[in-house]
């Protein structure tokens, strides 16, 4: 059991890959934005790779653990302390009753994570234990932590002092810009050729309002195709409207002019259009970027997208332990 | 002794409250910062003058641990 003594700015209870088949009903799947880094700490202290752990995200919760343990954090750098001596990342850290493990702001990167051997138990919704807060479901009572909250943890054998090789970390940016891959469409054809190349070569940069429903650029206008300004009125008016059709998670949704990429518990349906699409193996370095740094986007192919969700599988793996 | 008051989380400077000469009482908030559209409030850690402010309203891409105002 883990007592909540500080919640952090947004700190919940998540699992990989998350609510899995229930998108055509509106329930995205949730789960760590940064899954390479939150995969890791699980392998670190003997779980699967998705068992349920916590996502801290800017500024980091304080705990305090009411049994022996082992630990892993990984992901952003919150200088965590356990008591008063520095807790490494990428290592599993063994962690006595009573004592306090404090994180603060992210320093290098944004999102960190918490793994616990056993895994935190909290009891599953639609077969996950991930937080989705906006409908109150999953996770500690559908919220993001709260002071006094208690998490349930399973048993559980680590083993401390394991790392993560330096060559199967994600290479967190420190120089604010960030090369992202884009896979085109669904609808690409909707803008037009100028469009598409202002698109991939300008400098997008993150906003603050930004969180795990949607990623909100700021960068150049969109010019668009003739599908998108001569078309049947029941599209609506804007360029970017359309008939309400179903987004695919990681869309670079177009509202109006201003694009919103759609992350781990975004909407599954609407009535935007969607030029590209961010695949699920690039979402690390979203959930890692901090408001204010710079996306530029690089077009691949599905195929391409395909073979780095298993390049990264076999990085979550029991290999990339020393 | 000079209080330094940082940011607690990257993030946009929403609303500075306070000037230069201001008095402020330890709890009072001093600079509200957004992120995740939430509002992260910043207080003053101990009573005083404010001496300096470093940051302005509307400042965008602010890092953690960055200076934004200093009490006397």
């Amino acid at each position: 059991m883990i007592e909540v003594l500080k919640p952090g700015l947004e700190t919940s209870v998540q699992d990989f890959p998350g609510r899995i088949g229930y998108w055509n009903q509106g329930f995205p799947p949730s789960g760590p934005m940064d899954s390479w880094s939150f995969r890791l700490a699980n392998i670190l202290v003997g779980n699967a790779p998705g068992a349920a752990g916590l996502e801290a995200q800017y500024i980091g919760p304080t705990l305090r653990f009411q049994r022996d343990t082992v630990i892993a954090l990984t992901g952003a750098d919150m200088g965590a302390k356990l008591d008063h001596a520095p807790v490494p990342l990428w290592r599993s850290v063994a962690v006595r009753a009573g004592q306090v493990l404090t994180m603060g702001a992210a320093k290098i990167g944004t999102r960190g994570y918490l793994a616990v051997a056993g895994g935190i138990a909290t009891e599953p919704w639609l077969g996950s234990r991930s937080t989705f807060h906006q409908a109150g479901v999953g996770g500690m009572d559908g919220s993001a932590l709260k002071i006094g909250h208690v998490i349930p943890v399973a048993a559980g054998a680590g083993i401390a002092g394991r790392e993560v090789k330096h060559s199967a970390r994600p290479p967190i940016r420190t120089d604010r810009r960030w090369d992202v891959e884009v896979c085109a469409g669904p609808n690409d054809d909707w803008i037009d050729a100028a469009g598409q190349a202002r698109f991939l070569s300008a400098d997008w940069k993150l906003s603050a309002k930004s969180n795990r429903t949607g990623f909100r650029l700021d960068g150049p206008e969109w010019t668009f195709a003739e599908k998108a300004t001569n078309k049947p009125p029941e599209h609506g008016s804007l360029p970017s409207n359309i008939i309400d059709h179903g987004y695919p998670l990681g869309a670079i949704n177009l509202a109006g002019q201003t694009p919103i990429i759609l992350v781990n518990d975004g909407p599954s349906m609407g009535g935007f259009i969607n030029p590209y699409t961010v695949p699920s193996a690039v979402f690390w370095k979203l959930g890692q970027s901090k408001p204010g740094e710079i996306y530029n986007f690089r077009q691949i192919s599905v195929e391409d997208a395909q073979t780095m969700v298993r390049q990264r599988k076999a990085v979550c793996s029991e290999a990339s332990i020393l | 002794m000079a209080t330094e008051v940082r940011t607690q989380t990257a993030g946009n400077m929403w609303k500075v409250l306070v000037k230069p000469g201001d008095a402020v009482k330890a709890g009072e908030t001093l600079f509200v910062m957004e992120v995740m559209k939430m509002e992260v409030a910043h207080e003053a850690p101990a009573d005083g003058a404010v001496t300096a402010v470093h940051v302005a309203e509307g400042a965008e891409g602010l890092d953690a641990d960055q200076l934004v105002v200093e009490i006397g």
